[in-house]
Order: structure tokens, then C-alpha cells, then sequence
């Protein structure tokens, strides 16, 4: 039985109060959109944090049963510590974004509300209210909702320049995601057939391993993999985040495909039954796996930086799935460890990525061009992107002190000690991949400028969220361990 | 007082912050020189600073300092400083150089005193990475493919010790991650020797140990003076470091002593005969430290094989009097090719004396260096490998020395400018010098240098030297980082092999390949958990 716990209530704040904004920036326009996103991402980012200070005091997950109605009547949300960290990493990620999105998005004093800006600050918050609701949902089908919400609002922000070519990579992404969703719903159908509830915390423990619930695990898992475009379900996501704009590119591959993650995470280790866990983690990792070597590969030889770093993406998001198989098989100490890994890479990818994601978009608006080989000359007219990008390869490359060194050394431990050596390998070969193309961007950024090539100054306030990014991510792997009990609160 | 500590490795960092801030950078860079002293402070205090032990909320860090780090500790910071007031002189006003500098001074100082796998892990990555920086500094083609190759290798090193300290990790009971804890399993976990090989590659690849020694002839040579000297003379410690702390003579699973002793003779005569047919003097240094890493990879293997207990000690003090006298004759080229041939004739015989050092001439430092490995390379088979050793190291500094008298600069009366000459007679000074002072640490017998057995060597490698004098010339000088050019054999593979997993992607980006994977997902899937069913 659910209860309402102490503090619950901010859980409806992290939901009401950014949808609360879009509506009220939706109406108002022009320059007060942008105030009014900004302050209500401000205050988002204390509420994620309250959320996180709660369940870390406490120990234990909060929820918040709507109305008072028991699920499976009713609706609850709920913040364990995966929630709590996720929608922090989430909070952070939107607001630098939405600050770097100040200069683009700007409406000067007396000028005419230009289209890109006005969507842009009606849907950053909007994503936030979807983020949350990914993130706090605590029912199966509420979490479809918000993983729908969650793509409409990143399809809008992506086709913000409302170029044709753009709208030809989006779609294919929309029609993607939907084939998606309706996998997700077929076998949310069939578990409701099943069990007569949605509700994640009803449904774990008492589902069967049988015929129905393998069918419609394998749908769902299928439908959510599309939508963090594991390889080889990949095919949209270069094109859809390399051709949006640099801060929606942000928060695609930063935080748009996490939501599919933890919705994952749930039907995995909440839902599912023991042994298709044991059967099925397997084939997740070896995607993963593949996913890294080839994502890697094909990254270090892109000639085009958003496209590398697209296709880094779709490396990175391999790491994800190679903690399946670890949890599954593991003891308590070492699942904790597993737990604690893949948790952490989602969370310093997103910061990395999101900085890297707007420090190519800072350098291409420089240059002219995102040619990876004619970056010269780059390091010297904006030092500060250039250190913010490179910070961010080395955290995914997994250098310490970064959070991306943390991750993988909780990964490699975790499989030396469950005996599957094999992933290691995998993780070890990815960093290296990693480290050439972040060494191919870096260099030829840090050599000298091709003669007749003009690099337009960038303003230094963007400059310094891509670094406040960036350095977050490389602080994260020495924060004390006790920050990272956090993410324990409420593991499976 | 152990909070003293952590200032070494911090105050070439807080240094580096202080760079960002353009009102101080001037005097930062002034200071250069200054930012080694504190870690200088706290070798000289060995004995008297306690372990540093900080619970960073479930994790326990340790700084310790023990005889070992404190030889290599107090050696690094002598030769960061002479190098950094060196520089001064040398580039002038290069905040880049500064910068990279002092990050990787700080990784390069904090090694030697890291007592736990994190810290440990921490400050030999950004010694390691940070070092590509220096090597880059000239911009030249030839630094930036000697730099791409340093980094490549460098992650390359990272990622075995990494797995390697996971094993470690797995291994050792409870959650310490002190490397008191975890090295003592070693000898018995039934991984140990995947550890132990991880461990070596790792370490060896700093170290210079063939065949991992490539980097080395490549990086040296690209990289501005000061920056090749402590290249040569610390970056390569934090290998030293590492196998004295990691593989101690009662901690190493069974046959690596002997792996490494013989792994180390093979490098040493390596360096030697690949040294040999260099032109550039710079090279030609590059390939002796090669030769002597060898030597030190020997001492170590050796003192595990007969389970020395001071094997490590005696390793860091042999590794202590390389650092000095290979940092000063880095320094002593750029000080030779800013002479001319009037002061040319004061230049080259400390060159000389530092040079002879190396085979074993007494009563240089490098003598006692000998002298105090006598416990590990003093018998039997060894001994003859060592004097082998010593005699082809005689042969290669003299060589040296001629390469460098042709190289050095040709105008008559010029002189070097006293803030490249006095960095240099000072590290010179030290290399002779300071063995003398710090014998009684390893409790040597300075009268054994004076025996037949050390002395032959050096005077047969003397009286060889004239005869390769002329025949030098001769030999087709092997290409730099010789066994580089196998790597580029595997340069087309490469490129097949990316290219074939790049048209592997492409079959996945049509639409009907999408839609097939999604049902392939699924029913694999499904298989999977199936199967797990029943």
C-alpha cells in the first residue's frame, strides 16, 4: 500500500510548477517567456533538489498518492533515489541549456516576437514537466505518457529552425519513436490483461514467468531500446540530433533518451520476473556492447563534429545497457556496484554530452562550418569551448576524476567480480575508441588556422555554461561516496 | 605535519588556477622554478611525516611517504626545479607551457606519495596525459605526431592499469582500496597473473620497456629542452614508482621477478644498440634511458627473485641519480648548442663526467648507483649481464658526447645565457654529488665501486668508443622508435577494418534493415527469456 510521506508534496511541485510555467509563457510571449521559463526553471532546479536532500536523509523513497486514491484506483508518484538523481542531472542540464539559449532565443526590447524563441521557451519547460513525469510516474501507463510527452516537446524544440532538411530527419525520428510507442503500449495492453494494474510497485514481485508477461516484456523492451536508439535501432539518431538546433541537440542526447532509460530500469528490475531478467539481459548487453564498438568506429570517422558527436551517442548509450547483466547475476555488494555504475554513466553522459552537444554548436556558429578537419584556429578564439568539449571527451572517454571514471570503474569491477570478464573488454576498448575522437576533434581545434579562415567571437556567457556543464560532470567521480548513496535509496 | 602532504601535489596545481587570473599570470610564471619546493620540503622530512589518511565519505585515501617515494619525491622536485628556472630562459613567456607544466608536475609529484589505488590512479593519469602537452609545445609536424603517439600509448597504459586495479580490487578482502591491502593477495589470487602482466604493461609502457619503449626516441627528441628532461628523467619514475609499490619482492605471483629481470637486460642492451646509430644527441639520450630503465626493471625483478627486502629502495636510488644526470644532460645539450666553441671547452667535460657516470666510473654518483644495486645484480649471471650493461651504456654516452660536440652551435664566442647554465652546473652538481649524501639511506658499500669488476667495464667501453668514433657514421641510423615502423605495417588492416565496420553500420540505416531489427530485437528477446524459462 502507498502512502503520501512527508515532503510528497514536492513531488507535485516538480510536476506542476514547470507545466504551470509553459502555460503561463504560452500566454504571456515575447520577452516575458523567456523570464518567466528561466525563474521557473531556477526554482526546478531547488525543488529537484529538496527532492534529492529528502530521499538522501531519509533513506527511503517519498511518494505522493493523487487525491488520496490507492493504485491501483488511483495514481502516485514517487522519488526513489534513481528518480531524485535523474531529475537533478535534469534540472541542471535545462538550466544551463536554457541560459545558453538566452543569446539565440533572445527578444530584443521593442522587436517582434521571432517564432523560434517563443516555441523555445514555451518548450523548455514543458520538457521539464515531461522529464518529471517520466521520472516521478509510478504506473506503466502514466510513464507511456510522459515518454510521449516527452517526444512531441523534444521533436518540437528540434525542428526550431524549421529548415526543410530538418523536418526530413525529425520525422523520421517521430515515425521511429511512434513504432516505438505503440510496441510499449502492445505489451502494457497485455500486462493490464494480465494483472489487472499498472502500477509498478503492485505489479513487482507477483508477475509470472509466463507466456503473456515474456511477450509483452520483450514488446515493451523493444519499444523503449527504439527510443534510446540502441544499435541496431539507431538509424534516427544521428540525423535528428546532429540537425537540430545546438541547444535542443543538448538535450536530446543528454536527457530525451534517459527518460526511455529509466523506464527501462523499472519494467527490468521492478516489473519483470527473475528469469527473463537472467535471459534477457544478455541480448540488451550484447547490443550494448556492439553498440559501443560500432557507435566508436563509426563516430572516429565522421567528418562532420555534430554528427561525431551524434554517433558518440549511440556509443555512449551502449555502456547503459552492459549493467544488465551485472545486476542480474550479481550479489547483493556487487549489484549494488553495477547499480551504482550504470546509473552514474547515464548521469555524466548527459552532463558531458550536453556540453558538448552546445560547445559544437558554439563552434560551428564561430567558424561557419563543423568540418572536423578545418577546426584550426578554434582553440584560439574560444579557449573556454574548446577546454569545456575536451573535459567532456575525457569524462567519456572515463579519465579521472570524472563521473564517466567512476561509472566504468564500478562496470569493470562489477563484471571482474560476476565472472564476465568479456564486458570489461568492451568497456576498456570503448574508452579507447573514445579517446580518438575526442583526440581528432581536440587536435585539429588546438592546431593552427587555416590561412583566410575568420572566427567570429562568441559571446563568453555561453561559453561559461558549456564549461559549468562540462566541469560538473568531471567533479561528479569526486564527490564522496556518500553522495552516491543517493542512487541507492530504493534499488532493486 | 602529514598535512604537508598534500601540498605537494597541490601547489603546482593551485599554481596552475593562479594562470587563469591575468594579473598574477606573470609572476606565475616567474615563480615556475618555485612551485617543486614544498614536495622538496617533504622528502627531506621522511621520518617524520605520518600517513595522511582521509575518509572521503567511504572512501580512504592515503598519502604516505616512505624511503623509496622520498628518493624519488626529492629527486623529481630537484629536477622540476632546475628544468623549471631552466625554462624560464629557454621559451620565455608561454602561459601554455606553463600550464601544462604545472598539471602535469602536480600528477608527477603526487605519485610518489599516493597510497591507494584512486589517488594512485589519479596522479600517474595526469602525469601521463598531462605530459602530451609538453611534448606538443615546438607545434612542429613532427611534435604533433610524436604527441598523437605519446597520448595514444598513454591511454593505452591507462587502460591496463585500470583493469588491473580492478582485479586488484576484486581481490583484496573488505573495501580498502590501500594498496597495503590489496598488493598482498596478489601473490596467491588465482588472476594473479593476468594482474601481474596488466600491471607491467601498464607500468613498462612508462617505464620505456621493450617493446613498449617507443614513445620515448619519438617524444624526447620533439619535446623543447626542459620539457625532454624531465620527460626522460620523472614522467618514466611513475613506472619505477609503480612496480616498486606493486609488485614488492614478497608480493609478485611466481616468475615475474625472473620475466622482469630478463624483460629488463633485454631492454637494457636494446636501448644501447638502437642508441648507437642515432645522430641526434637528443635521441641518442632518449634510447639510454630506455637502456637504463632496463636496468632498473632488472634491479626489481632481480630483488623479487631473491626476495630482497630492500629491492625497491635500492631501484629508487639507481632511479634517483638517472633522474638527476639525465635531467642535466637534457639541459646540458640546449646549453652546448648555445655555445660556441671558445666556452664550448667548460661545456662538455661536466657532459662528460655526467655522461661516464652511467657505465659506472667512479667516484661519480652513477658508481654508487652501481654500487647499491650490488645486492640484486652482484652474482652469478646477473653480474655478467650487468657489466654487459655497463659497459654498452659506457659505449652509448660516449657516443653521446660526440654527437653533441657536432651538434653544438658554430659562432666562436657565444655564450649560454646564465639562466640556462646555472639550472644545469646545479642538476650536474646534484647528480654527482647527492648519491654521496644519501648513501647511508641504502646503506651501500661505497668501496665496491673501486673494484675491478665496476671499473672494467667503463674502461672497455672507453677504449671501444674510439674505434665507433669512426664507424657510426657508417651504420644506417635505425629509424626513431624503431620498432614504430611494424605499427605501420598495420596501418592499411586499420583502415580495411574501420572501413568494413563502417559499411556494417550503413546496412542498418535503410528503413526495411530498421524494421527487420525491431522484429529481430523482439524475437531474440523473447528467445532469450524462453529459453531462461525452462
Amino acid at each position: 500500500m502507498t502512502a503520501t510521506t512527508q515532503g510528497g508534496w514536492l513531488l507535485v511541485m516538480a510536476l506542476t510548477l514547470p507545466a504551470g510555467a509553459m502555460l503561463l509563457a504560452f500566454v504571456a510571449g515575447g520577452r516575458h517567456a523567456r523570464t518567466i521559463s528561466l525563474a521557473a526553471l531556477g526554482l526546478w532546479l531547488v525543488i529537484a533538489f529538496a527532492i534529492a536532500a529528502q530521499v538522501q536523509s531519509g533513506g527511503a523513497p517519498l511518494s505522493y498518492v493523487i487525491g488520496g486514491w490507492q493504485p491501483p484506483l488511483g495514481m502516485a508518484l514517487r522519488a526513489d533515489g534513481l528518480s531524485a538523481a535523474m531529475l537533478l542531472t535534469g534540472a541542471v542540464v535545462l538550466l544551463a541549456v536554457a541560459l545558453f539559449g538566452r543569446t539565440p532565443y533572445d527578444t530584443p526590447r521593442g522587436a517582434p516576437e521571432s517564432r523560434a524563441a517563443y516555441a523555445f521557451w514555451c518548450f523548455v519547460p514543458a520538457l521539464a514537466a515531461s522529464l518529471a513525469a517520466a521520472f516521478l510516474g509510478g504506473d506503466l501507463f502514466n510513464l507511456f505518457v510522459a515518454l510521449e510527452m516527452l517526444t512531441f516537446t523534444a521533436l518540437a524544440l528540434a525542428c526550431l529552425d524549421g529548415r526543410p532538411s530538418q523536418f526530413k530527419s525529425e520525422l523520421r525520428y517521430l515515425l521511429f519513436a511512434l513504432i516505438g510507442s505503440v510496441l510499449y503500449l502492445l505489451g502494457t495492453g497485455l500486462l493490464y490483461g494480465a494483472y489487472g494494474t499498472l502500477d509498478i510497485a503492485l505489479l513487482a514481485g507477483r508477475t509470472r514467468a509466463d507466456a503473456p508477461t515474456m511477450v509483452a516484456g520483450a514488446l515493451m523492451t523493444a519499444g523503449l531500446i527504439a527510443k534510446m536508439a540502441l544499435f541496431p535501432l539507431h538509424l534516427w539518431l544521428p540525423p535528428a540530433h546532429a540537425g537540430a538546433p545546438a541547444a535542443a541537440s543538448a538535450l536530446l542526447s543528454g536527457l530525451v533518451v534517459k527518460g526511455a532509460f529509466v523506464l527501462l530500469l523499472r519494467l527490468w528490475f521492478w516489473v519483470l520476473p527473475a528469469p527473463f531478467v537472467l535471459g534477457g539481459a544478455s541480448v540488451l548487453a550484447a547490443l550494448g556492447a556492439t553498440a559501443i564498438v560500432v557507435g566508436s568506429v563509426v563516430a572516429l570517422r565522421q567528418e562532420r563534429l555534430k554528427l561525431l558527436v551524434a554517433y558518440s551517442t549511440v556509443a555512449q548509450m551502449g555502456y547503459l545497457f552492459l549493467m544488465f547483466p551485472l545486476l542480474a547475476a550479481a550479489d547483493a555488494e556487487t549489484a549494488s556496484r553495477a547499480w551504482l555504475g550504470g546509473v552514474l554513466q547515464a548521469i555524466s553522459h548527459a552532463l558531458a554530452k550536453a556540453a558538448m552537444f552546445l560547445g559544437a554548436g558554439l563552434v560551428a556558429a564561430s567558424l561557419g562550418h563543423d568540418r572536423v578537419n578545418a577546426l584550426g584556429g578554434a582553440a584560439r578564439a574560444m579557449p573556454v569551448t574548446v577546454i569545456a568539449f575536451a573535459l567532456g571527451g575525457l569524462s567519456l572517454m572515463g579519465l579521472p576524476p570524472s563521473g564517466g571514471f567512476s561509472a566504468k570503474w564500478l562496470l569493470l569491477r562489477a563484471s571482474v567480480e560476476t565472472g564476465q570478464w568479456w564486458w570489461s573488454l568492451v568497456i576498456l576498448a570503448g574508452g579507447l575508441l573514445t579517446g580518438g575522437y575526442v583526440y581528432r576533434i581536440v587536435a585539429a581545434a588546438l592546431s593552427a588556422p587555416a590561412p583566410g579562415c575568420m572566427a567570429r567571437p562568441v559571446p563568453r556567457a555561453q561559453e561559461y555554461c558549456v564549461l559549468a556543464l562540462a566541469v560538473a560532470s568531471m567533479l561528479l567521480g569526486v564527490l564522496p561516496l556518500y553522495a552516491f548513496g543517493l542512487v541507492r535509496v530504493g534499488a532493486p | 605535519m602529514s598535512f604537508l602532504l598534500v601540498l605537494a601535489p597541490l601547489a603546482p596545481l593551485a599554481m596552475l588556477f593562479a594562470l587563469a587570473w591575468p594579473k598574477v599570470r606573470a609572476t606565475v610564471q616567474r615563480l615556475l622554478w618555485a612551485a617543486p619546493l614544498p614536495a622538496l620540503l617533504v622528502a627531506l622530512l621522511l621520518g617524520h611525516v605520518p600517513p595522511l589518511v582521509a575518509d572521503a565519505g567511504g572512501l580512504r585515501l592515503t598519502l604516505l611517504l616512505d624511503a623509496p617515494g622520498a628518493l624519488l619525491l626529492g629527486g623529481a622536485a630537484l629536477l622540476w626545479g632546475a628544468a623549471g628556472l631552466y625554462a624560464r630562459a629557454y621559451l620565455g613567456d608561454q602561459p601554455r607551457f606553463a600550464a601544462w607544466w604545472l598539471l602535469t608536475q602536480s600528477g608527477s609529484l603526487g605519485v610518489f606519495i599516493a597510497g591507494d589505488l584512486g589517488s594512485f590512479y589519479l596522479a600517474f593519469a595526469v602525469a601521463s596525459l598531462a605530459g602530451f602537452g609538453l611534448v606538443v609545445q615546438d607545434g612542429t609536424a613532427a611534435a604533433v605526431r610524436a604527441g598523437a603517439l605519446y597520448l595514444f600509448l598513454a591511454v593505452l597504459g591507462e587502460i591496463a592499469l585500470l583493469l588491473g586495479f580492478a582485479l586488484l580490487a576484486t581481490a583484496a578482502p573488505g573495501d580498502s582500496i590501500a594498496i597495503a591491502d590489496v598488493v598482498p593477495p596478489l601473490a596467491t589470487y588465482p588472476g594473479g597473473h593476468i594482474t601481474a602482466l596488466l600491471l607491467v604493461l601498464g607500468f613498462g609502457l612508462k617505464m620505456g620497456l621493450v617493446p613498449l619503449h617507443v614513445w620515448l626516441p619519438v617524444a624526447h627528441p620533439a619535446a623543447p629542452m626542459p620539457a625532454s628532461a624531465v620527460l626522460s628523467g620523472v614522467i618514466v619514475k611513475a613506472g619505477v614508482i609503480g612496480l616498486i609499490r606493486f609488485l614488492p619482492d614478497d608480493g609478485a605471483p611466481a616468475g615475474w621477478g625472473m620475466a622482469l629481470t630478463v624483460i629488463g637486460f633485454l631492454t637494457a642492451y636494446w636501448g644501447v644498440a638502437a642508441g648507437l646509430t642515432q645522430r641526434n644527441p637528443k635521441t641518442v639520450l632518449a634510447y639510454s634511458t630506455v637502456s637504463q630503465m632496463g636496468v632498473v626493471g632488472a634491479v626489481l625483478g632481480m630483488g623479487i627473485v631473491l626476495g630482497i627486502a630492500d629491492g625497491g629502495l635500492h631501484a629508487a636510488f639507481y632511479a634517483l641519480h638517472h633522474m638527476l644526470a639525465k635531467g642535466a644532460l637534457f639541459l646540458g645539450v640546449g646549453v652546448a648548442l648555445a655555445s660556441g666553441r671558445e666556452s664550448r671547452r667548460w661545456v662538455l667535460p661536466l657532459a662528460l663526467l655526467l655522461a661516464l657516470g652511467f657505465g659506472g666510473l667512479p667516484p661519480t654518483g652513477g658508481a654508487l648507483a652501481k654500487a647499491a644495486v650490488k645486492d640484486e645484480l652482484g652474482a652469478g649471471l646477473a653480474a655478467w649481464c650487468a657489466a654487459l650493461s655497463a659497459f654498452g651504456s659506457t659505449l652509448l654516452m660516449l657516443h653521446f658526447v660526440r654527437r653533441v660536440t657536432e651538434a653544438a652551435g658554430e659562432g666562436h664566442a657565444a655564450r649560454p645565457a646564465p639562466g640556462l647554465l646555472w639550472p644545469w652546473l646545479g642538476l650536474g652538481g646534484a647528480a654527482l654529488l647527492l648519491p654521496w649524501a644519501l648513501l647511508p639511506m641504502v646503506g651501500a658499500d661505497a668501496g665496491k665501486m673501486w673494484s675491478m669488476a665496476a671499473i672494467a667495464p667503463v674502461l672497455l667501453g672507453a677504449a671501444l668508443s674510439w674505434p665507433w668514433m669512426r664507424w657510426a657514421d657508417r651504420v644506417p641510423a635505425l629509424p626513431e622508435g624503431d620498432l614504430l615502423v611494424l605499427a605501420k605495417r598495420g596501418a592499411a588492416p586499420r583502415e580495411a577494418l574501420g572501413r568494413a565496420i563502417l559499411r556494417f553500420e550503413m546496412l542498418f540505416r535503410p528503413w526495411p534493415a530498421a524494421g527487420l531489427s525491431l522484429l529481430g530485437v523482439v524475437l531474440a528477446l523473447i528467445a532469450a527469456m524462453a529459453a531462461a524459462r525452462s
